[in-house]
């Protein structure tokens, strides 16, 4: 990143940080709009650190943040912790990421291509099965019902929300620009080829797996401290997964910006059709997938001229995926 | 004890036979163009709504209905992989995978915006009617359903083995390449596949408009009993499919039957990742290694 992105960047985080002081949390739609992508990109983003970089196509995403959810509103209910409690976010993080480790090294070891997606897919179902099954501890079907009375403002969750955002992108960041992200895109070419050059796949797998896991269940929490009623349905849903990747893929996966860009531009497209359709928007948001991705296979960033991709050292997904169908 | 372990097994490989059939119609989509097709269980369910309308609104039996929905569905399978998928097909699983999650979505709105919410059966003369054989209850819906997926199993088996369109759906999923270059097009196989899914799915439908109540979001888990069942079953294998999910439909049973019937879809789930990870291509797969 030069130190003219980097400029920009700041520039957008501060107008993000201004946002809820020019717009009144209390009446405009803004403020939410911008909490909710935040949520989005960061999942779109971490999802994009073990897809997009690391190539391993997972679509376990919402078993992560409904983990996330879950751990702040069992211990919340139990008055192990408070309202917005950091601790709270961390160990929804930590238990995320434990988890990832607990099923990656099986799943990452043994599975390749779509069989880690199918595998993936039937973790996330487990999840909400057994938190439905396990009754009084995680409130069954009914999920469990936060005190609601401590919602002041929106304005800690945006704030959170926004950090956590900036932290994912500071993550991927970091790791794409470091000895990992040389790693993990190695996986992603030829994994045998960087095994064979010394390096430790299921190691780096693990890791981009847990990291992003901890992102995707630090945003579950914020989300079950702003909604307070945290049930199976909503937490453990594949939208939780499958709008993520579509902000990814959209955008422009293994490219830094690709889902920041994809995440804000879906949010909107949802919110908009939510406000105006409200009955319906759930086809359009169908329609939209549909049309996005038969007309924009390769995503936003891979319209960028070719150059330009190699000087970020990104990748479009097109590519990617062009490789995956010839099979290698 | 032994009478009632004997009504599970049957109970069991009787549902089994349902995700068997969807599997099928999986199997042969992810054989040929590696689409993960998600949307197979809401085609199932959109199949069974027709049948329940063709039902209500015209009194024809819903096994009778079979001859209406399930050209419809072939014609609809057409129209998804010429509309839909052709443009993508030979681009990955991932952008074929978002492609059908969409469909899945709006034509899950779709219909809970025509027909609501609200769950819906098939109610025949004959839906509580049960044979008793060696004092083991079968249901007659069920059973017909059982029959109605070995006719379909054995329907596609003769089409893939005895005729020469059936050949060339299979050469393409062996190895495509080498099917071009004998002249066979891509395209055409991939329409027929389709075609031949979705029409095993409107025959699953109209199994399930009369076996089970159903609504417009019911159609997602059937899917993914479908993906167990071909995982359990192996990928590409007809036979296997049905197989995988009779398997399925047992171990489901016995599940619910010594646990309850909540953590039934867990044990299967746990079959799932367990078949996936010692296992991966599949129970009763023949050929390992055509199938990666």
């Amino acid at each position: 990143m030069s130190r003219k992105s980097l400029l920009l960047l700041i520039v957008i985080i501060a107008a993000c940080c201004a946002v809820p002081f020019v717009f009144d949390p209390e009446k405009s739609y803004v403020v939410y709009f911008l909490f909710m992508a935040s949520i989005y990109v960061t999942l779109a983003q971490s999802w994009n650190l073990v897809a997009g970089y690391t190539g391993q196509v997972s679509l376990g995403h919402h078993a992560f943040f409904g983990l996330g959810a879950y751990v702040v509103a069992i211990m919340w209910s139990r008055h192990l912790i408070g309202y917005l409690d950091p601790i709270g976010f961390i160990l929804a993080g930590v238990a995320a990421s434990m988890l990832a480790v607990l099923v990656g090294i099986p799943l990452l070891s043994k599975l390749k291509g779509d069989y880690f997606a199918l595998g993936t897919l039937g973790l996330g179902e487990i999840m909400r099965l057994i938190t439905i099954q396990l009754g009084a501890f995680t409130g069954g079907p009914m999920g469990i019902l936060l005190p609601s009375s401590s919602f002041g403002t929106i304005l800690p969750h945006y704030f959170i929300a926004l950090f956590l955002a900036v932290l994912a992108i500071a993550v991927t960041f970091y790791m794409a620009r470091s000895h990992i992200g040389l790693a993990l895109v190695s996986i992603r070419e030829d994994e045998a080829a960087a095994e064979a050059s010394g390096i430790n796949v299921l190691k780096f797998k693990v890791l981009s797996f847990a990291v992003a896991a901890f992102l995707a269940g630090m945003s579950g929490s914020v989300l079950a401290y702003y909604i307070f009623t945290v049930e199976p349905q909503g937490f453990y849903g594949l939208n939780w997964t499958l709008y993520p990747v579509l902000m990814c893929v959209l955008g422009g996966a293994g490219t830094m910006t690709g889902p920041i860009i994809g995440g804000l531009l879906l949010t909107a497209v949802f919110e908009i059709a939510r406000y105006f359709l409200p009955e319906i928007h759930p086809i359009f948001s169908g329609l939209f997938i549909i049309l996005a991705i038969m007309f924009l296979p390769t995503g936003i960033m891979g319209l960028r001229p070719r150059t330009m991709q190699r000087e970020k050292g990104g990748v479009s997904i097109g590519r990617l995926l062009t490789k995956r169908a010839k099979g290698e | 004890m032994l009478k009632i372990l004997t009504q599970v097994l049957v109970n069991g490989i009787l549902s089994g036979t349902m995700y068997g059939i969807a599997a099928i119609g999986l199997s042969l989509i992810f054989g040929t163009m590696r689409i993960v097709f998600i949307a197979q269980g809401t085609m199932i369910i959109l199949a069974a709504y027709g049948s329940y309308w063709l039902f209500i609104f015209l009194g024809i039996d819903p096994y009778l209905s079979i001859v209406l929905v399930v050209p419809a569905s072939l014609i609809l399978g057409i129209g998804f992989y010429q509309g839909l998928f052709r443009k993508v097909a030979r681009a990955g699983q991932f952008p074929t995978l978002l492609i059908a999650f969409g469909l899945m979505a709006l034509l899950e709105n779709l219909m809970f915006v025509m027909f609501t919410g609200n769950a819906r059966a098939v109610q025949t003369s004959y839906a509580s009617y049960a044979l008793t054989v060696l004092g083991i209850k079968v249901s007659f819906v069920r059973l017909m359903a059982f029959i109605m997926a070995l006719a379909g199993t054995g329907g596609v088996t003769f089409f893939l083995k005895k005729t020469m369109l059936g050949k060339a759906v299979r050469a393409a999923s062996e190895n495509l390449e080498y099917a071009m270059m004998v002249g066979i097009t891509p395209h055409a196989v991939n329409t027929i596949t389709f075609a031949l899914g979705m029409g095993l799915a409107g025959l699953a439908g109209v199994a399930t408009a009369t076996t089970y109540g159903f609504d417009p979001f019911s159609g997602f888990v059937f899917s993914l009993k479908a993906m167990i069942a071909l995982a359990i079953g192996g990928m590409g294998s007809v036979a296997g499919g049905l197989l995988g999910g009779i398997l399925l439909g047992v171990v489901e049973n016995y599940a619910a039957f010594v646990l309850t019937g909540g953590w039934a879809d867990v044990v299967s789930y746990a079959v799932f990742l367990l078949v996936l990870m010692f296992k991966p291509e599949g129970l009763f797969s023949r050929d390992v290694s055509a199938k990666l």
